[in-house]
């Protein structure tokens, strides 16, 4: 016999099965025939953070050539702080590099002439050994070349993978690869590309001059520098990432670490959709996203009201102290229906 | 498979004389875990080779100059900073009692056979190498990691620049990469990827597993380094030094 209240909980229940069964079969899209006859050859646009590529075009998979240089090189840290930056193609995070499920890429690693360590890269969406690491230690002034077919869509970390992997990664080497869906990403007004990493230092937070990797303190995971995009305050004041109200935006987001796992929070607003590390399963309104030491998430956001949206890792000490700050600058109309100030 | 010959005519002349100091034998260590290694004594240059020295070789040994050399023993950054083939150039005056680097192994090879002697092996060179500093201030691996966080200086300093060792054997760390006659487990093979033991080895458990020292970071660098060389590379921060087993 049914109370009242039971009835509300097999009701509950039925839907919770409903809905887990429209939204995820179990099935990776990948177990399904993809296409992968190739038609034509495509050089990859890459970027640097926060910008993203431009949506793919084509419908049917292409040789995609992948190019990226290995760099070292001093840049800031801070504002008067300096730090000798291990890099994919000059920039923390490495170029963004976006391709479509079924592709095969066509992939050449460099290590510029004046390097003084040799590199490599795994790439997280690569099948096949050290997810292409193996096929590309690369010494100063060289190249090394590997191909790999983009089975599974989603959104993938790629980082050097030479010994110690953990200093690599500590000294910024890592990025995002998008691998599109065959049907490509539903359109939105605007991308951007964020990355989260932490940084180890001999010395404390924002100390002037050029700093030294502290090795101690890395094997604590006790960073002094949580930062978004390679830099304390990279997108934030000036710097923010514009929207206008109305739009909808949709976060590349990846975490380097090489220690610390992101709670994503963007304070004043609401994800509508999260696609959950990255992957093909969606949840909708979400306060803050996990984001995993070399994972990512995809989340999107409509914009209703004019403000500024900080961006942090709600690990609160973080944003607060260590830099893990960014930010949305939203410009419109007032929609007082959604929020207003009231004065009292 | 395909055998290399390394031109093997020399001149008479073998050039200035480069002192070397006896390394006192003893076991080394391997950094990836397997059989401890007798090291006999052994003599060993005292610095790298320098670019006066080298352009004394390849004045004697014609097939080595930049114009001459096949691409199979040096690719096309061989020399890359001199001037032609037998000049370093105005702007590199300074550099003639520096190191000589973009030079492959197959030319630090010859060079050494020019002057009756080798390139340590692996063992031989991180034996020295691991060698107390008699005039530092810091560690030595934390001199090295310092080093390897700078990126490479406009101008290479001259040998004897950086620290000398309790052998009296200058700049093994510091200064340039080094090449050592077993580098990568070296075959002939134009293509030794993923053939060799120390890459594997690198790559294994994100190069953490089966380490003597897993904190040893300067360690894995120069493993790793070493895992990316092929015979013929020539690169900028990378030279050699010869010995001679007693």
């Amino acid at each position: 016999m049914f109370t009242k209240n039971n009835f509300f909980l097999l009701a509950l229940l039925l839907s919770f099965s409903f809905y887990s069964c429209k939204s995820n079969t179990g099935q990776s899209t990948a177990d399904n025939k993809i296409d992968t006859v190739l038609t034509g050859t495509v050089t990859a646009e890459l970027t640097v953070a926060p910008e993203v590529p431009k949506p793919l075009t084509y419908t049917s998979p292409k040789r995609v050539k992948v190019e990226l240089t290995c760099v070292e090189k001093v840049m800031e840290l801070s504002d008067s702080t300096q730090y000798t930056f291990w890099t994919f193609g000059g920039h923390v995070p490495g170029q963004f590099i976006r391709v479509r499920q079924g592709d095969l890429v066509d992939f050449t690693l460099k290590n510029a002439p004046d390097s003084k360590n040799s590199h490599s890269i795994d790439l997280h969406a690569v099948i096949g050994p050290g997810g292409g690491a193996e096929a590309t230690n690369t010494a100063p002034g060289q190249a090394t070349h590997f191909e790999f077919r983009a089975l599974h869509p989603g959104l993938y970390v790629y980082h050097c993978a030479t010994a110690p992997v953990p200093l690599h990664i500590a000294n910024g080497m890592y990025g995002l690869i998008l691998v599109e869906p065959q049907g490509g990403m539903p359109k939105v007004d605007r991308e951007y590309y964020l990355m989260q990493g932490e940084f180890y230092t001999k010395n404390k937070f924002e100390a002037k001059g050029l700093q030294e990797f502290d090795e101690e303190k890395a094997m604590a995971e006790n960073p002094d520098y949580v930062l978004f995009n390679g830099r304390v305050r990279s997108a934030t004041g000036a710097k923010a990432l514009p929207a206008k109200v109305g739009e909808t935006v949709r976060l590349y987001v990846g975490n380097g670490g090489p220690n610390l796992i992101s709670s994503f929070h963007p304070i004043g607003q609401i994800f509508t959709k999260v696609y959950m590390e990255g992957g093909s399963e969606i949840n909708t309104d979400v306060q803050t996203t996990l984001v995993p030491a070399g994972g990512a998430a995809i989340a999107e956001m409509k914009m209703h009201v004019p403000e500024v949206i900080n961006l942090v890792d709600h690990s609160i000490f973080r944003a607060f102290n260590k830099g893990a700050i960014a930010q949305i600058k939203v410009t419109g109309e007032e929609n007082p229906a959604i929020f207003r100030k009231v004065k009292q | 498979m395909v055998f290399f010959t390394v031109p093997v005519t020399y001149s008479q002349t073998t050039g200035t004389v480069r002192k070397m100091q006896k390394v006192p034998a003893g076991i080394y260590y391997p950094f990836f875990s397997g059989n401890n290694e007798k090291v006999n004594s052994f003599l060993m240059d005292e610095t790298a080779v320098t670019n006066a020295e080298y352009l004394e070789f390849v004045k004697a040994n014609p097939a080595w100059r930049k114009s001459q050399v096949k691409r199979i023993y040096a690719d096309a950054n061989y020399l890359r900073y001199w001037e032609s083939d037998l000049e370093i150039g105005k702007n590199n005056r300074a550099l003639l009692n520096s190191p000589v680097v973009y030079v492959s192994w197959f030319a630090a090879k010859a060079y050494c056979a020019w002057k009756n002697k080798k390139l340590p092996s692996v063992a031989q060179w991180e034996y020295a190498a691991s060698a107390k500093p008699v005039n530092l201030k810091t560690g030595l691996t934390e001199y090295i990691l310092a080093w390897n966080a700078q990126p490479n200086p406009k101008m290479l300093p001259n040998v004897k620049s950086t620290y000398k060792n309790i052998y009296s054997i200058y700049d093994m760390h510091g200064l340039i990469w080094e090449w050592t006659s077993d580098f990568n487990s070296y075959t002939g093979s134009v293509d030794s990827k993923g053939n060799g033991q120390e890459e594997f080895n690198n790559f294994c458990g994100a190069g953490g597993a089966n380490v003597k020292n897993k904190k040893d970071y300067a360690s894995f660098l120069r493993y790793s380094y070493r895992g990316s060389l092929k015979g013929n590379y020539c690169i900028a921060n990378l030279g050699f030094r010869c010995i001679k087993n007693l």
